[in-house]
């Protein structure tokens, strides 16, 4: 039977089509065998992508990330830290919030065989949503914040945030050198960060310091009003209050707390840090929190450091911009210790330069295998920045 | 014991600010708003940037952000809801394209307020309004509670009366009843539209400064969050009835009070909405609500 003609024609173009989708697909196939992020020792372009919040509830995290990130490169590249003309990209990805948007973008970033390595989300839940991905597609990938588990979960996966926990007896050793031993707690349960230190850490170490803890107040991610709660709190008079809250719950328990007549110290977190109390006024005033940088530090790096991104971006960093600092630093160092840009030759060098620490923005930088450790410092917010109260070996 | 009254009245004074303006545009032109809890965001966020340049008084943030937040609604109802409702075939399909469109209005003023903000706390440091602290009878309160307290009483009583006898809130009680029959009696439902939109939008405003003012600072988020409580207020109440809203606002802020006040804070959300399931078991219509679904 003779088939029509636009039947042929038909037939022709869906032919050429499918050859095209075949030639498309192969070369995908190529990619992934081999591509341009598997060739060991360094090219002159070693490309990075930044996969985090640009935008949405906790975009201050990926953007102070992003911002020290490029700093970093900035420096290693115009130092020649990888040798002649070799030079660190990097491209940001927006997950804008949304763990969705994080899967999908990292599924694309880890399939891009010209990518190196990754700077993950800043988000818990985002972070250990790809995080077994990054194992499946061995992509280093180095996370900043995302303090949740599940997120170093294998050879890929690093974090350069130290667990806000490891560095909190820096509160607990000042409460107690100060002799302010009945303390009342207020933490938000259902943050596993604040959760964990509430419940878990605080406890531990207010027993082993001798200190009394008075009462401990719970609340939700949800609760805005905390006049019930505080005026609990103030009732107590207690010497201390650890206030362990997100920024906009700190700004609002903290005026609140202060309206209800409590006058004693409140011991915060690095939540705090970054002018986040900027708008608690006067409220605000005293507050002191250890948290792992504060712009006040001493030390010649992170007075160069500041000097340096105020330059740049026209004010002082803040944790999340140290931490992204410091964890390019890591990633140029391994880069370098293992003289390979491949994704094993940085996987291979990160775990080497995690083995040997080393000095960074945030102080002496050690690890507990994948993950950063730092010493921690213990500011107090004067109402316009932040004052060092004792720098826990930082400087 | 009073104290924890006083907190749970203050609370639920703030709900009823947030929700009468929700309420006021469901139950009478049909228009479920969940642009609302943007609208309240972008209102008090209008007001910062303004007190960050002009250290203005509270009545003038307020008037600012009460201002905002009309002109946000009454946009939204001439650039987006106007036409759904033009174009749509028929009552249910324009309720879903208004839900689904208003999600899409507030993620305009959530993104410029999130990249400006970069997502931090904003509030009123520039205005010269300090909130002073007394006692009454040992009840320790702060002038923004009272003034919150009044202000959340005083409109929603006066909104409920207002529907209830005057000539323009009967027409928009028809209106709520049956559009058609009441266009046929000479309501413009076209104007009455745009001026309870723009209403409930100062509402939301209102409700922005004031909430700001008491808390020190909201995020970018918070209007999502009370966005959720203002749904069941209005549900708990019984749609179509403001004064269901007013005693549903203060019974969701005394649940969380009580909790709260037992020391269980990560049960708040669970006890206020388990206790409002129950209720709906008990009453589907809402504790004010008629059985057949008449607004207002």
């Amino acid at each position: 039977m003779r088939v029509p003609h636009r039947w042929r024609r038909l037939r022709r173009a869906t032919a050429c089509a499918l050859v095209a989708v075949a030639a498309v697909v192969m070369s995908g196939c190529d990619a992934a065998e081999g591509g341009i992020a598997t060739q060991e020792g360094i090219p002159q372009e070693i490309k990075l992508l930044g996969v985090r919040d640009q935008t949405g509830p906790v975009a201050y995290a990926g953007i102070g990330g992003a911002r020290g990130g490029k700093l970093a490169i900035t420096e290693i590249n115009r130092s020649g830290f990888l040798g002649d003309g070799v030079k660190l990209t990097i491209e940001e990805i927006d997950t804008a919030g949304s763990i969705e948007t994080a899967s999908a973008e990292m599924a694309q970033a880890t399939a891009d065989r010209t990518v190196h390595a990754i700077m993950g989300p800043t988000q818990g839940q985002q972070a250990a949503t790809v995080a077994p991905m990054v194992e499946r597609a061995q992509v280093p990938t180095i996370f900043t914040q995302a303090g949740s588990d599940g997120v170093v979960i294998n050879d890929y996966t690093f974090r350069a945030t130290a667990p806000m926990a490891s560095y909190y007896h820096l509160a607990t050793e000042y409460l107690a050198a100060k002799g302010l031993r009945d303390v009342s707690v207020l933490y938000n349960a259902t943050y596993p960060t604040f959760a964990e230190i509430g419940e878990g850490a605080f406890p531990k170490q207010a027993d082993r310091h001798g200190l009394n803890i008075v009462s401990s107040t719970p609340v939700q991610s949800t609760t805005q009003d905390f006049t019930t709660p505080v005026r609990s709190i103030a009732g107590e008079n207690p010497e201390a209050v650890v206030m362990l809250l997100t920024e906009p719950q700190s700004v609002t328990a903290l005026t609140q707390l202060r309206q209800a007549g409590y006058d004693g110290q409140v011991m915060g977190t690095s939540v705090q840090g970054g002018g986040n109390l900027t708008e608690a006024g006067r409220h605000g005033e005293g507050v002191i929190y250890p948290t792992d940088f504060s712009p006040a530090l001493r030390s010649e790096k992170a007075r160069d450091f500041v000097a340096a991104f105020r330059e740049r971006f026209g004010q002082k960093p803040d944790v999340y911009a140290a931490e992204g600092y410091d964890g390019m630093w890591w990633l140029a160092r391994a880069i370098k210790a293992s003289g390979s840009a491949s994704r094993e030759g940085i996987k291979r060098g990160l775990q080497q330069v995690a083995k040997e620490g080393f000095d960074g923005v945030m102080g002496e930088l050690t690890f507990e295998g994948n993950d950063m450790r730092v010493p921690g410092v213990l500011v107090r917010w004067n109402g316009r920045s932040e004052e060092l109260v004792s720098d826990g070996g930082a400087s | 014991m009073a104290q924890h009254i006083l907190n749970a009245v203050a609370l639920g004074s703030v709900y009823l600010v947030f929700a009468l303006g929700m309420a006021l545009s469901w139950s009478t032109i049909g228009i479920l708003n969940f642009a609302h809890g943007a609208t309240f965001m972008f209102s008090a966020f209008t007001a910062h940037v303004v007190t960050q340049h002009a250290a203005l008084p509270m009545p003038a943030v307020v008037l600012i952000a009460v201002a905002a937040g009309a002109l946000i609604a009454t946009l939204t109802q001439l650039l987006a809801f106007g036409p759904i409702m033009r174009r749509a075939t028929d009552h249910r399909s324009a309720e879903l394209r208004i839900l689904i469109g208003g999600i899409g209005v507030a993620a305009i003023p959530l993104a410029i307020a999130e990249r400006v903000t970069a997502s931090a706390p904003f509030g009123f440091r520039g205005s010269t309004y300090q909130a002073q602290v007394f006692e009454v009878f040992g009840l320790r309160m702060t002038t923004t509670v009272l003034v919150i307290v009044v202000a959340g009483i005083g409109i929603g009583v006066g909104v409920w009366r207002w529907l209830a006898t005057s000539r323009q809130g009967l027409a928009l009680r028809a209106i709520g009843v049956d559009s058609e029959t009441a266009s046929l009696m000479g309501v413009d439902r076209s104007t009455l539209a745009l001026g309870t939109m723009a209403t409930s939008g100062a509402l939301a405003g209102l409700a922005g400064a004031l909430l700001t003012f008491q808390l020190g600072a909201i995020s970018p988020a918070s209007g999502d969050q009370l966005l959720i409580k203002a749904f069941a207020i209005v549900v708990l109440g019984g749609l179509g009835s403001m004064g269901g809203v007013i005693v549903g606002a203060f019974v969701l802020a005394g649940a969380e009070t009580f909790v709260l006040a037992m020391n269980q804070g990560t049960w708040v959300d669970a006890v206020s909405f388990g206790l409002i399931f129950v209720v709906l078991l008990l009453r589907p219509q809402g504790l004010f609500g008629r059985k057949e679904v008449r607004r207002t």
